[in-house]
């Protein structure tokens, strides 16, 4: 079996990394948009994952900085013409500095401080863009800040020989490549940092703070260091979805409360601590809610929100982990039963 | 007495002393539980720092090794002010220490747990020492005698393999003073010779260390010299057979159990 040494993990990674390639080719217009728009959920779930899943400094208001990014972003762009590239970067610092800006002090301080104060940032945002409703845009939001790119006549015809010819498609289309491109640069980014010895650090920070300090290294810092980069990504996953056409600057869809639960609930349910967990449960998660809100009443979600629960209780490690424990196990079972026959 | 030590340690370096308390205190709240305490430690000695539990042994390890800065007086390392500097940052200039409650993170290996003492303290680094580091782990796993154990994870350890779990970490920062926190409580006899043949193999590749204990019993003949305190106070410093004989030790201690 010397073909390609690849483990079943990477084969499952490769397998869906062609499936979000192509999708395009394979799903209906309509789905791909959404797709679009549960890419974005999984890039803020890996964000909020980055820190609270592996640090175990909890977050519930990670909403904060998806808002900081989007509307600044948004704010520079409508007021100021500044272009969307630029605006996304701007949008994407300005959420770093909140970052630093609430975690000196709340990570100085060991304990729940973190989970308060975070608690509190999006509801002291949630009230500012409600007293400005003329920069802000109050509950109903900002009007949508300019697309990152227009789709230009030198991309429209080579779109239009391969099946996508209205500029409807041609948009969905380009703006599902930017997404995903985003999309595996952020888990690309995540990725690195917590499979180096960053990354051991911080699920160590996680067990014992006492057993990292006797070990010579600050918490403090890295603690700072991943609320910050969870922050200024989030940031900057806002910033890029306003200037999309799936998404605009709204309170709903940004900074209220329920955009912080939720992301943390993805992130559980898919599997803390391990960044593809996070990233996978976003999009299916999406898709599930959006399903459930488009065609049933009330009472499904109390249907959806209750088998989250159940997932809590029977797979506190979250799905991701279980399948890939399932998937272990049953290998380890197809080798067994396949060594006395060969 | 105590002024006088402030005034003889003050400009005259004594090079020879890897670490000097000068009249440390520590109260928390009311109560004193470091009072006015003094000592120092030679280059390449093992020390004995014993006294009956709750003499305040632990709450001036916390002091020296910077969990807690002391409410008054220095600590010196190499000469050095290190007074409140926080214990990363001592670690970092050569002075570790172990915990009496182990601390082993359970989600990670014996190894892996081991190897967390190695890493950089800086959020970017693009050194390729993960191979050099894992090396050096298995090393310091075989120093300590937990080679068999490598790949297991700390809660499948006996008791002596938590403690030499503790001070694998401890040496994976390459201390040069290095504080033990209780190693023998609950060993075996035969686990405390062990123990004492590894301190004393660290000793002879250039290492100071000094070794808390309730008593003497494991310490008498690992130690040089023995620091002895009680409700804070020092009541007595010497050679472990001055300390055996001393009357006040022998009163503090409340019928020999020496």
């Amino acid at each position: 079996m010397t073909r390609l040494d690849l483990e079943p993990r990477q084969a499952v990674g490769i397998v869906c990394l062609i499936g979000l390639a192509s999708a395009p080719f394979l799903l209906p217009v309509l789905t791909l948009r959404q797709l679009t728009g549960a890419l974005f959920l999984g890039m803020f779930a890996m964000s909020w994952d980055y820190v609270s899943g592996y640090t175990g400094q909890l977050s519930f208001g990670h909403s904060m900085f998806f808002a900081t990014g989007g509307y600044t972003a948004a704010l520079f762009n409508l007021h100021l013409d500044v272009t969307p590239l630029l605006a996304i970067i701007i949008g994407t610092i300005a959420a770093g500095i909140l970052g630093v800006v609430i975690g000196v002090p709340a990570l100085r301080l060991r304990g729940p401080y973190l989970a308060l104060i975070t608690l509190i940032v999006p509801l002291i945002l949630v009230q500012i863009v409600n007293i400005f409703p003329g920069t802000l845009g109050g509950e109903a939001g900002l009007r949508s800040p300019d697309n990152l790119i227009s789709v230009g006549d030198t991309i429209a015809p080579i779109l239009s020989t391969i099946g996508f010819e209205t500029p409807f498609d041609q948009e969905v289309f380009v703006y599902y490549y930017l997404s995903l491109l985003l999309f595996l640069a952020i888990f690309a980014l995540f990725y690195v940092f917590t499979r180096s010895y960053v990354g051991d650090i911080f699920t160590a920070i996680r067990e014992d703070e006492d057993a990292v300090l006797a070990s010579g290294i600050n918490p403090a810092k890295f603690k700072v260091f991943a609320f910050t980069m969870s922050g200024a990504v989030g940031g900057l996953a806002g910033a890029a979805f306003v200037h999309t056409p799936v998404g605009n600057p709204n309170p709903g869809l940004l900074l209220a409360v329920v955009v912080s639960i939720e992301v943390v609930l993805i992130a559980i349910l898919g599997g803390m601590g391990t960044i593809t967990g996070p990233a996978a449960a976003g999009i299916g998660y999406y898709f599930v809610r959006d399903f459930l809100q488009s065609t049933v009443s009330h009472v499904s979600m109390v249907i959806f929100f209750s088998v989250a629960l159940l997932v809590l209780f029977f797979l506190p490690k979250g799905v991701v982990p279980w399948l890939a424990d399932r998937g272990r196990t049953l290998l380890a079972w197809r080798d067994q039963r396949g060594k006395p026959t060969t | 007495m105590s002024s006088q030590s402030t005034q003889s340690t003050d400009g005259t370096a004594n090079t020879d002393d890897v670490l000097r308390l000068e009249n440390v205190t520590k109260r928390f709240g009311g109560v004193v539980a470091v009072d006015d305490l003094s000592f120092s430690v030679h280059d390449r000695e093992i020390l004995g720092f014993i006294g009956p539990n709750g003499a305040g042994k632990s709450t001036t390890f916390n002091c020296v090794s910077g969990a807690f800065p002391p409410t008054d007086g220095k600590v010196y390392y190499r000469d050095e002010d290190i007074t409140g500097v926080p214990q990363y940052a001592l670690v970092e200039k050569g002075l570790a220490r172990t915990y009496q409650t182990f601390r082993p993170l359970d989600d990670r290996t014996v190894l892996e747990n081991v190897s967390l003492s190695m890493v950089p303290n800086k959020l970017f680094s693009i050194e390729e020492f993960r191979t050099d580091v894992e090396d050096r782990a298995k090393d310091i796993c075989q120093q300590v005698g937990l080679t068999e154990y490598m790949h297991q994870t700390p809660d499948e350890l006996p008791h002596a393999g938590l403690l030499r779990l503790e001070v694998g970490r401890a040496l994976g920062t390459d201390p040069n003073l290095l504080l033990v926190d209780e190693p023998f409580a609950g060993l075996t006899p035969e686990e405390v010779e062990r123990t004492a043949t590894l301190f004393r193999s660290l000793r002879e590749n250039g290492m100071t260390l000094i070794v808390i204990d309730h008593n003497m019993h494991g310490l008498l003949d690992l130690v040089d010299r023995v620091v002895v305190i009680s409700f804070g106070e020092k009541i007595a410093e010497g050679s472990p057979e001055e300390i055996r004989n001393d009357p006040t030790v022998q009163e503090a201690y409340l019928g020999g159990e020496l």
